[in-house]
């Protein structure tokens, strides 16, 4: 494998070069033309040379090849070559949700080339349940480049710090006179690095965290906050401990327990430091802060927690095994869950039909049975009409509208709250609930690591605040109070859907109430007709009416998922209530072949809800015995990261909170990260956080665990070098929501580490040390006593999990590792194989977890009233739409869509809608065709905006694992070039926008033109950038492809690939330089200038952000409200973003003219789209042949 | 004298050498309709063999988007360009000129011969030699579609689709009737009777670059860094132990089948329900599902493709010569359910690390055989199991949502 990024890059030959040289002396030494010897029969055996080529008869000794061959000894060359010393497994985990045991094949000490193990198809569960071969084989292409990693040059190889840090700890953390880091030690991104050893990185690293806990501790502290300018409800939540503005982060911790849920773990510990710093006592002592993920990588579907109460409703990919019909919205299944595109094709070979619903013609449309383009984020609209379609033609499925919605129950006009059985009879006694637990109090609730508990646990006020509710008997006309337990075959009233009612209520007053199914029959028929919906959609009237008639069609027959595309809009929370409302009426939730999924990150971590045996351990109370349980106590409070990427500003706008209490953030003054190159270097609006956070000294200290270097690498303080996954010391352990697998990580069988890493475990354990000695408390380092590379290797703490955790309970760590050496997984052993959510309501008649047990299209919290979004509908994206953003759609006189308009509050409604901040929390209500006469408030800024620009995943990458690794960025498209013969290029492959042809056309951009693409200048690439600013390294300049899948109005990038830095950018101006590249570090751009999250910022909504809407805990059966980390949070939105592009620079080599890669032959073939030659066209049309004799 | 018979053609055609066809043909059957374009056989070739300086550029295997992909650039069109337009008879016979007819060479000529052409390939065979520049961009026109104009309304349910494009794996098709080794002056090209893999001997190879030009698909390229030509080999040190080649097992798509074909007249056909049967005879002779790449270059290649059954029949006939449309109609009778044995045939494909010399169906399960014994064995459909809610040895319950 090419061992140096390139350079020794390709040499493109030609054989006149090559040979040129020998033709000229060939003949005169009694050779061949061109001094060629045949190798003939006397040469068998490999023998001594013969000149055959040019006297006597010329074919004498000829043999026939196809016949025989006389050497075949050579042979013994690629025999040689493939056989390997050893072989050994390891976990393959990039943020895919695969988990791929590969085989490590080892010569000569050196991992040379991986593959799949081939033995899932082994997998069995302790009941002796075991799948079948058909999961072989699990691997793809990023899991096998991945040997160019292990050995990468950009390794991280040993403790790096930054010198301006270093320097500012050791002169003693010198402070402005604000209280803040002074600007010139945090010259983050091109200051120079210092190599370090393991014991100075510790020390360095504790040092920090003792100072910053003791200097934003108490008055002096929260003193120091404010003077800071950080908002005063912001330093309030620190609670006056400087501990909670340390912030700790595993990427996608799921992804290797100990490792990266190990930063919650170190985040807990830190009590101890503020045991110690605040002398607080032990019972008072508060953790760190720990970062979410899922949600802030905006995987969540934060409808999924509105409509079912929990994280997230899906099924094994495998289920597509049993479905007749399979709806991707959104989900390009074979570029982004390519192990398990199989089950999609090999499902649609046994007669599924799929449709596909996508904003272009991509890699899985070439899957589909039927396709519907629609306008980008406006799904939800077309789920919209399609319901409208099914309830107005009645092809819904009563019985399952009445057992498992909210639809029959009744809602007051009044104060769009449900109305209560206690509102209505008089000293009406709440019903005893059997499906549900109630705990006097909070401090009662059972841990989330119980294991021999399967009811839902509230606390007593909750169950009083909810209460029961009421429907009406359709066949006796009374009213009846129904609890959260009478839902499935315990629910037998058939209640009425449709109509209104006057009841007199107990106090005597009477109010009127209506069914939710009517309230939203009446929104969706005079909001959501076909042509309406086609209006809003941009799609076909047909395809609306498609749609309803084959979901109809088939009932528990049909599995919608929806992948990061819809997912990626601030409008993500309606479009997934939107189709739950059209799985619900159509019997298609909680079944092996009926159901609906989210895609998006290996997120589960419920699978193991015995983690908190893990993270959670009482730091002043540790259990050194490695077979027993221990004290669970968690210290550290959860936040969203979008804060930190909002630079530490809540949603304020006219001086009001639009952000509940319970999702209250605090200053971020450090930040240690393990495996998160998404917390800044593939961040939402990264430059911002650089540019503002980082590079003004407001962010401390940032601290990166790697094992190859990153963007995030590039502006942190301190990098840890980290173990590849080839080198495992410790163990580990993950799971995965999309397939039914436990995977354990085995130990390397390498006979030594490649560089000077450790594992993550041993970098928190190294600190820990330091931070003992101190503050003298020897508890830090024992916190991490099971962490070492020989008696334990982490396995008491895994074996804690399991034993806790539902799913694995029963396990032995060591029987898993066996079979994890063989390549075989164990199981995940939820109720069914394959596993799908929503078994146990369909099946076993247990409530959901929302406040009435059933699926909840009516959001009774005020946060929605507010946000005029009771019922599911149709909000336009927050900046993604040439039309007015952020607006509510309707048509209805609807009593519940009744939201606080800019008029309500007094606000100047035009100047709202273009602030990017205030425009979050603007409501403003338009029917469709009001909405098609707006515009977008950037068109009236300046011309040229016109584009939405869409960032999605792609097969090359998950996320930027692996996009710079040569023989993958080879691949990415149409620029891959191993040896460049263009100097711009910053590296083998590069990245592009993608436009409609005849956009390009019409904007003067030839295929393959250099350009600039701007979002809103108020605020991208960051607040201040000057705008139209050629040389400022943020600035997203890129190659614009023609691509005639694309619909005009849309534009496209993909999200994996590493975007500019400040040392790429300077690499990218020095005409010596052959990459964009850190000769320092390794870190390589595939960008110029920018990159795709120039475009990208942090986008809020209020009803992400509530105090009020119940929803499970993220671990265990209890159900609270408000925030919850991954569950109910600020799920930001990366495709937000509207744009103008402008030419920068010709494609050509040169600089002059188009680039053509056909440029040589052009006469024969002219290959690009909008550019094919006559020839081309005939070869497309398959001209070439002729069958017909015509 | 030099004329052999091919059969993709129906006749019989030129070649430079006498007919000798091998006692095994290395076959392979490749679904197009599974192909997801990931690359990962390319990396599992990449990395098991070309990943040495010389090589950077080298890629055995690749996967190309058609209509807009290729490489090296250009490769199949530029050949098609100057075969113009050829026609096949209603009876499936070729009538155009192979790449071994269209210079009109007399290949009984002894001046003709490969072994006395040590200037150009292509002064006796149509093709041409890929230049500096068509080795660059290998992943030119990725997911690009032909077709109509794309439009914000799109919405179809054809089975042909209106806009389309698919994905074309390729490696060395181990011809029957190789250009490679039909052209290299110095013989260092064969074919191995044992199991018809071609090889290069790299010991005796000159690097004249002769089958870099001959090859159609242009699948043997040189090394400049060790001064020889170099093509995928067919992985024989696996294929010798009974197992597929590196890019069969690490195909994710589970899109290919390895095995071994027979020649028409001699395939090993029979009910699956009843007896073990060849599955490449199966699905190439039997039912006619699998096509060979570009026939009508005159090879007979020996790596069979399902055509996708959403590209327009013209295309895929250019591509696939005769049959596509039958090929098509067979597919969706499978996925009507009216092919079962094909259903269980390319669900039991890549679900095993052997070769696959047969197959059969044992009720709901398809099974596979390498030279006799089982190697492979799979349901049709997943079995699903229902845990007891409650597990009292172990105290828990087992939950979905947890």
């Amino acid at each position: 494998m090419s061992d140096s990024e390139g350079d020794d890059g390709v040499l493109p030959f030609s054989r006149r070069e090559i040979l040129g040289g020998a033709a000229s002396t060939a003949t005169s030494v009694g050779l061949g033309y061109l001094g060629y010897r045949r190798f003939s029969r006397e040469d068998e055996g490999g023998g001594s040379s013969s000149d055959g080529g040019d006297e006597g008869d010329p074919l004498a000794d000829v043999r026939n090849p196809l016949a025989e061959h006389p050497n075949r000894d050579w042979e013994s060359l690629y025999r040689n070559h493939y056989e390997v010393d050893n072989k050994f497994m390891l976990t393959c985990t990039p943020n895919d949700t695969h988990n791929c045991y590969l085989q490590a094949n080892v010569k000569n000490g050196e991992v040379t080339r991986l593959g799949p193990s081939m033995n899932y198809g082994e997998a069995e569960d302790l009941y002796g349940n075991q799948v079948s071969d058909r999961w072989d084989p699990r691997v793809c292409q990023k899991g096998l480049a991945m040997i160019e990693r292990f050995y990468g040059e950009r390794r991280v190889k040993q403790p790096m710090v930054r010198k301006g840090f270093k320097q500012w700890v050791e002169e003693g953390f010198p402070r402005d006179d604000d209280g803040s880091m002074p600007q010139e030690y945090a010259n983050r991104g091109d200051d120079d690095w210092v190599e370090v050893d393991f014991d100075t990185a510790y020390d360095l690293a504790a040092r920090t965290f003792a100072e910053l806990a003791e200097h934003y501790s108490g008055e002096s502290g929260m003193q120091s906050l404010l003077e800071q300018d950080y908002d005063e409800r912001v330093v309030e939540e620190t609670q006056g401990a400087g501990v909670r503005t340390m912030k700790f982060r595993g990427g996608m911790p799921l992804l290797g327990v100990t490792k990266l849920f190990g930063q919650y773990r170190n985040a807990n510990s830190m009590a101890l430091l503020d045991n110690h710093v605040r002398d607080v006592s032990e019972d008072e002592a508060l953790g760190a802060v720990g970062l979410d993920n899922y949600s802030f990588h905006t995987d969540l579907p934060p409808g999924h927690t509105m409509v079912t109460g929990q994280q997230t409703v899906d099924f094994d990919l495998i289920n597509a095994d049993y479905a007749d019909h399979i709806v991707l919205a959104g989900l390009n299944w074979i570029c982004t869950k390519m192990a398990d595109s199989h089950w999609l094709t090999e499902a649609r070979l046994k007669g599924s039909k799929i449709t596909g619903i996508y904003t272009d013609y991509n890699a899985t449309s070439t899957k589909c049975d039927e396709f519907i383009n629609v306008r980008p984020a406006t799904d939800g609209a077309l789920f919209l009409g399609a319901a409208r379609e099914v309830i107005d033609r009645e092809l819904y499925d009563e019985e399952y509208v009445q057992k498992h919605t909210d639809l029959p129950l009744l809602v007051r006009v009044d104060d769009k709250k449900f109305l209560r059985a206690s509102d209505l009879f008089e000293n009406y006694e709440h019903e005893d609930l059997a499906k549900t637990d109630t705990v006097e109090s909070d401090e009662q609730r059972p841990g989330a690591d119980v294991t021999d508990l399967d009811t839902q646990i509230i606390t007593e006020e909750h169950r009083r605040e909810w209460g029961d509710f009421v429907v009406r008997n359709d066949e006796t006309g009374e009213f009846e109070a129904i609890s959260r337990d009478d839902v499935g075959d315990d629910f037998d009233v058939t209640a009425t859907l449709e109509g209104s009612f006057e009841v007199e209520l107990a106090s005597g007053e009477t109010v009127e109430v209506r069914p939710v199914f009517d309230l939203i029959k009446e929104h969706l028929d005079e909001t959501w007709d076909p042509e309406s919906t086609a209006e809003v959609t941009g799609s076909d009237p047909q395809s609306v009416v498609n749609l309803a008639e084959d979901i109809a069609a088939n009932k528990q027959e049909t599995l919608i998922l929806t992948g990061m595309g819809p997912n990626h809009h601030a409008n993500s929370d309606n479009k997934d209530r939107a189709i739950f409302l059209l799985a619900s009426l159509t019997r298609n939730v909680g079944y092996q072949s009926g159901n609906v999924g989210s895609y998006s990150g290996n997120y589960r971590a419920a699978l193991f809800n015995g983690l908190p045996q893990y993270i959670q351990e009482n730091p002043f109370n540790i259990e050194l015995d490695p077979e027993s349980h221990v004290d669970v106590d968690r210290r550290y409070d959860m936040q969203s990261a979008h804060f930190y990427t909002n630079l530490d500003k809540p949603l304020k706008v006219d001086g009001e909170y639009f952000q509940g209490d319970s999702h209250m953030h605090t200053p971020t003054k450090s930040i240690w990260v393990s495996g998160s190159n998404s917390i800044l270097g593939n961040a939402k609006g990264a430059y911002k956080i650089i540019e503002k956070a980082l590079r003004e000294g407001k962010i401390e200290a940032f601290f990166c665990n790697e094992w190859w270097w990153t963007m995030t690498c590039e502006y942190s303080d301190i990098v840890f070098p980290v173990d590849s996954w080839a080198e495992n010391h410790v163990h580990d352990i993950t799971a995965s929501p999309t397939n039914p697998f436990v995977n354990v990580m085995p130990e390397t069988e390498l006979d030594s580490r490649i560089y000077n890493t450790r594992n993550d475990t041993q970098h928190y354990k190294g600190v820990a040390q330091k931070l003992a000695e101190i503050t003298g408390d020897s508890r830090f380092e024992d916190y991490w006593a099971f962490i070492d590379e020989d008696e334990y290797r982490a396995k008491p703490y895994i074996q804690r999990i399991i034993d806790n955790s539902n799913s694995v309970k029963g396990y032995d760590i060591e029987d898993l590792l066996e079979k994890a050496r063989e390549g075989t997984p164990g199981m995940t052993m939820t109720q069914t194989y394959p596993k799908h959510i929503g078994n146990e309501q369909t099946q076993d008649d247990r409530p959901w977890y929302t406040k009435t047990g059933r699926l909840e299209f009516f959001r009774e919290e005020q946060e929605f009233a507010e946000a005029g979004e009771n019922l599911p509908l149709h909000r336009e994206p927050m900046d993604a739409t040439p039309y007015e953003p952020n607006v509510l759609v309707d048509n209805s006189d609807s009593p519940v869509i009744d939201p606080d308009t800019p008029e309500d509050r007094g606000w100047d409604s035009d100047a709202v809608a273009r602030d990017t901040s205030d425009r979050q929390v603007r409501n403003v209500v338009y029917s469709p065709s009001e909405l098609t006469d707006t515009t977008h408030p950037l068109m009236d800024v300046e011309d040229g905006y016109d584009y939405i620009y869409m960032t999605p995943k792609y097969r090359h990458g998950a996320h930027t694992f692996a996009n710079a690794l040569p023989n993958i960025a080879v691949w990415w498209g149409n620029y891959g070039d191993m040896d460049p013969e263009d100097d711009r290029k910053p590296y083998i492959g590069e990245g592009y926008i993608e436009m409609n042809p005849q956009d390009a056309r019409d904007e003067g951009f030839e295929d393959g033109d250099y350009v600039w693409v701007d979002a809103d200048p108020s605020d991208r690439p960051y607040p201040g950038a000057e705008k139209d600013d050629e040389d400022h390294y943020t600035r997203a300049m890129m190659r614009v492809r023609h691509q005639p899948s694309i619909p005009r109005g849309v534009t496209r990038s993909w999200m994996n690939l590493n975007q500019t830095s400040h040392t790429t950018y300077e690499a990218q101006q020095d005409d010596d330089s052959e990459w964009a590249k850190n000769d320092r570090t390794g870190y390589v751009s595939l960008y110029r200038q920018g990159g795709h999250q120039s475009m990208t910022t942090t986008w809020l909504r209020r009803t992400w952000l509530t105090d009020t809407m119940p929803r499970k805990d993220q671990f265990g059966q209890n159900l609270d409200e408000g925030f919850e980390a991954d569950v109910h949070a600020a799920n930001g939105a990366p495709k937000e973003s509207f744009v103008k592009i402008e030419k920068a620079e010709d494609g050509a080599a040169d600089g002059e003219g188009r680039w053509r890669p056909d440029d040589h032959f052009s006469d024969v073939l002219s290959m690009r789209p909008g550019y094919e030659n006559d020839a081309m066209l005939r070869y497309i049309d398959g001209g070439y042949i002729n069958t017909r004799g015509d | 004298m030099p004329k052999v018979e091919n059969w993709h053609l129906n006749r019989e055609m030129e070649y430079p050498y006498e007919d000798a066809r091998p006692d095994n043909q290395w076959a392979g059957v490749f679904d197009l309709n599974k192909c997801i374009e990931c690359q990962t056989c390319t990396l599992a070739c990449k990395t098991t063999w070309t990943h040495g300086e010389g090589q950077e550029h080298m890629f055995w295997n690749n996967v190309e988007t058609k209509p807009y992909g290729s490489h090296p650039v250009g490769w199949d069109g530029r050949l098609l360009n100057e075969l113009g337009e050829a026609e096949w008879d209603e009876d499936g016979t070729y009538q155009g000129d192979t790449i071994f007819e269209a210079k009109g060479t007399d290949w009984e000529n002894p001046e003709n011969h490969p072994t006395n052409n040590f200037s150009s390939s292509a002064d006796n065979l149509a093709g041409f030699m890929p230049g500096d520049n068509d080795w660059r961009y290998p992943n030119l026109g990725e997911d690009e579609p032909a077709g109509e104009e794309m439009t914000g309304d799109m919405h179809f349910d054809d089975d042909t689709h209106p806009i389309w494009f698919f994905y074309l794996p390729r490696i060395c098709n181990h011809c029957t009737y190789a250009a490679c080794a039909g052209s290299c002056p110095v013989q260092a090209i064969y074919k191995r009777q044992e199991d018809g893999i071609v090889l290069i001997d790299q010991e005796n190879c000159q690097a004249s670059t002769q089958c870099n030009e001959a090859c159609p698909y242009k699948k043997a390229i040189l090394n400049p860094k060790e001064g020889v030509s170099q093509k995928c080999v067919g992985c024989y040190p696996k294929i010798e132990e009974g197992k597929v080649p590196q890019c069969f097992e690490n195909c994710l798509g589970k899109i290919r089948m390895h095995g071994y074909i027979n020649h028409p007249d001699d395939a090993d056909v029979g009910d699956p329900n009843e007896e073990i049967v060849n599955p490449i005879d199966f699905l190439v002779h039997e039912k006619g599902l699998a096509k060979p790449l570009y026939p009508q270059f005159g090879t007979e290649p020996n790596i069979y493709y399902i055509p996708p059954i959403t590209a327009p029949v013209d295309y895929l006939t250019q591509m696939f010569g005769p049959g596509v449309e039958e090929a098509i109609e067979t597919y969706q009778a499978a996925r009507n359910g009216e092919e079962p044995e094909i259903q269980a045939l390319l669900h039991l494909q890549g679900s095993t690390e052997w070769s696959l010399t047969g197959f059969k169906i044992e009720g709901d399960e398809a099974v596979g055989y390498y030279e006799g014994d089982e190697v492979g064995r799979v349901p049709i459909e997943e079995p699903q199991t229902d845990r007891k809610r409650y597990d009292e040895q172990e105290d828990v319950y087992r939950l979905d949502i947890t």
